[in-house]
């Protein structure tokens, strides 16, 4: 291979990288959610839950044919509530993206600085082993109670559900960075600011984005239970909504939308992980 | 970190690397026993042993990587307590950070050997180092893109970068197929006698010949635990051409007297935990 070709090969695998292509074969397979449809087996499974709800709610003709309802009648449910779905969608990610983004943004810097700092960790560790078990959930009459509005309510109680995991991922990943790696930045002379950020942080990715992960799915369980509680608006208000008009129809439409939403955030953070995890072998 | 001088001292007053009755160990076990060795400034030193003989722990305290339990350790009349950018290492492999590229890699070296530069100009000059070592044309990539022996060349660039008149190897070539570990042997000779002054290198391997073929003396560690059995100066003249060098009588008389050594030192320790174990079982 003549030098132009190299440099014009070793151009295009980074762009490709950029658009998020995977660069390597072992690693792309490994990054693949399980989520994702696999082949035929995954869409001829979800065709037969299509098929049995339709079973049974044509076979169900007595007053539980009310609650519940056919797949045709719940999508057309689902097409004329989705403006109110979309607003309410709206309303939700203000609560839920400034506590998600805190929880993460907190979480790594604390993880990084107590999974490198052995006094910090003695310190720390204690009260963390006490307050991360503890059921977010629980503290949502509080933070309702205690805080200006409802929104900071509920993007804290957001932010405590996703913190934690975010949290001990990240100083689990810091606290095993492997030993070549400490032994390579102590010979380049680098600096605490410099080995956190260059060394330690990118080490750790693989940790920080289970992390993540774990976290984005707490911040949705905190969010609509917050929103049954005392939302205006917003996805677990809709479906609370319709359930106390017993539209039920408008209610599993919702809760087929929340669970949209859920994915595609999902995938939206699996896409960025494939991204920035590019170089794990 | 005081100010260092990151270039190759023309310095010939002091005494380059210095061990004095260094003992380590690790865990209550002993890994280094009364270790007293010299290397001069511009010297090719290979530490010779098998796994266990301590020849890793010793770079590493070269390196200040470890502390030092007994003894003293030097360079150029100073004590040696902590890494430093006078003393760069390559390591036997995983040396470059992955979520790197190549480039970015040796940058962060010149960043530190040459903190005043700019940064373009840094990228430019880690374009040259990775000239240096033939991987020109792929500074962009990354090291999971490269094959190992592409990765060692970037590790010996990168520690070329920091500028330090000390090179140390830990089993460099260890991982590497027998053409590309010629081939790397071949880049540090060159690297090592274009330079001037010379940078003064210890280099760490278990291969015989390896060791023959670079350095200008050998010291032969023997195991469990690890200590200085054997120097010995190699006596052939540079350039030393692989061909014909292997060839020689004088060769492969070296390359036994020292595989001789190593089985010596083997029936020593089987006779010496014999009897301090006394019913230790026969082989």
């Amino acid at each position: 291979m003549t030098k132009t070709n190299l440099i014009s090969s070793a151009k295009i695998s980074l762009s490709s990288r950029l658009r998020g292509k995977p660069a390597a074969g072992p690693a792309a397979a490994r990054s693949h959610s399980w989520l994702r449809l696999r082949g035929k087996e995954g869409i001829l499974f979800l065709l037969g839950l299509l098929l049995l709800w339709q079973l049974i709610s044509t076979s169900i003709h007595f007053s539980g044919a009310y609650l519940f309802p056919s797949p045709a009648v719940t999508l057309k449910a689902l097409r004329g509530a989705l403006p109110e779905l979309l607003k309410g969608t709206v309303s939700s990610l203000i609560i839920l993206v400034p506590g998600y983004s805190l929880a993460v943004v907190t979480g790594i810097a604390w993880g990084l600085l107590v999974g490198t700092i052995p006094w910090l960790s003695r310190m720390f560790s204690p009260f963390a082993r006490f307050a991360s078990p503890v059921p977010p959930t629980i503290y949502i009459p509080y933070a309702i109670a205690l805080l200006p509005t409802f929104r900071v309510a509920a993007s804290f109680v957001v932010f405590i559900g996703a913190f934690w995991p975010v949290f001990l991922n990240t100083a689990t990943g810091a606290a095993s960075l492997p030993q070549r790696y400490r032994d390579n930045a102590r010979i380049l002379g680098l600096k605490r600011v410099e080995y956190l950020w260059r060394i330690v942080f990118p080490a750790s990715l693989p940790h920080i984005f289970s992390g993540m992960n774990v976290g984005i799915v707490f911040s949705f369980i905190m969010l609509t239970v917050a929103e049954l509680f005392g939302a205006g608006s917003g996805l677990g208000r809709f479906v609370q909504i319709n359930a106390d008009y017993a539209d039920y129809p408008r209610m599993v439409a919702g809760i087929l939308y929340t669970g949209a939403v859920v994915l595609v955030t999902m995938e939206l953070l699996e896409q960025l992980k494939r991204r920035t995890l590019f170089w794990v072998k | 970190m005081n100010a260092i001088d990151t270039r190759p001292t023309n310095s010939v007053s002091s005494s380059g690397l210095e061990v004095e009755s260094l003992r380590f160990a690790y865990q209550g076990t002993p890994v280094l026993h009364d270790i007293n060795l010299t290397v001069t400034e511009g010297e090719f030193v290979c530490l010779l042993g098998h796994s266990g003989s301590g020849k890793t722990t010793l770079l590493r305290l070269l390196a200040g990587l470890e502390t030092v339990a007994s003894g003293n350790l030097s360079w150029q009349g100073r004590p040696i307590t902590g890494p430093s950018l006078e003393r760069g290492v390559v390591f036997q492999d995983y040396s470059l950070f992955p979520w790197m590229s190549l480039g970015d890699n040796i940058a962060l070296a010149l960043a530190k050997s040459h903190p005043e530069m700019e940064k373009k100009w840094r990228l430019n000059l880690a374009g040259e180092y990775l000239e240096m070592v033939g991987l020109a044309a792929a500074a962009r990539k990354y090291p999971a893109e490269l094959s190992g022996g592409m990765q060692q060349r970037g590790a010996i660039a990168r520690t070329l970068a920091l500028g330090s008149p000390v090179l140390l190897m830990d089993e460099p070539f260890g991982a590497l197929d027998p053409v590309n570990r010629a081939r790397l042997q071949d880049l540090v000779l060159d690297v090592w006698s274009n330079a001037d002054p010379r940078r003064t290198v210890v280099f760490v391997t278990h291969d015989i010949e390896e060791a023959i073929y670079l350095a200008d003396r050998i010291v032969i560690l023997g195991s469990s635990p690890g200590r200085i059995i054997q120097e010995l100066r190699v006596p052939f003249a540079r350039p030393r051409v692989r061909q014909t060098l292997t060839r020689l009588p004088e060769f492969q008389a070296l390359r036994e007297q020292i595989a001789e050594r190593f089985r010596l030192d083997t029936l020593e320790r089987i006779a010496a935990e014999s009897v301090v174990g006394g019913d230790a079982e026969g082989i």
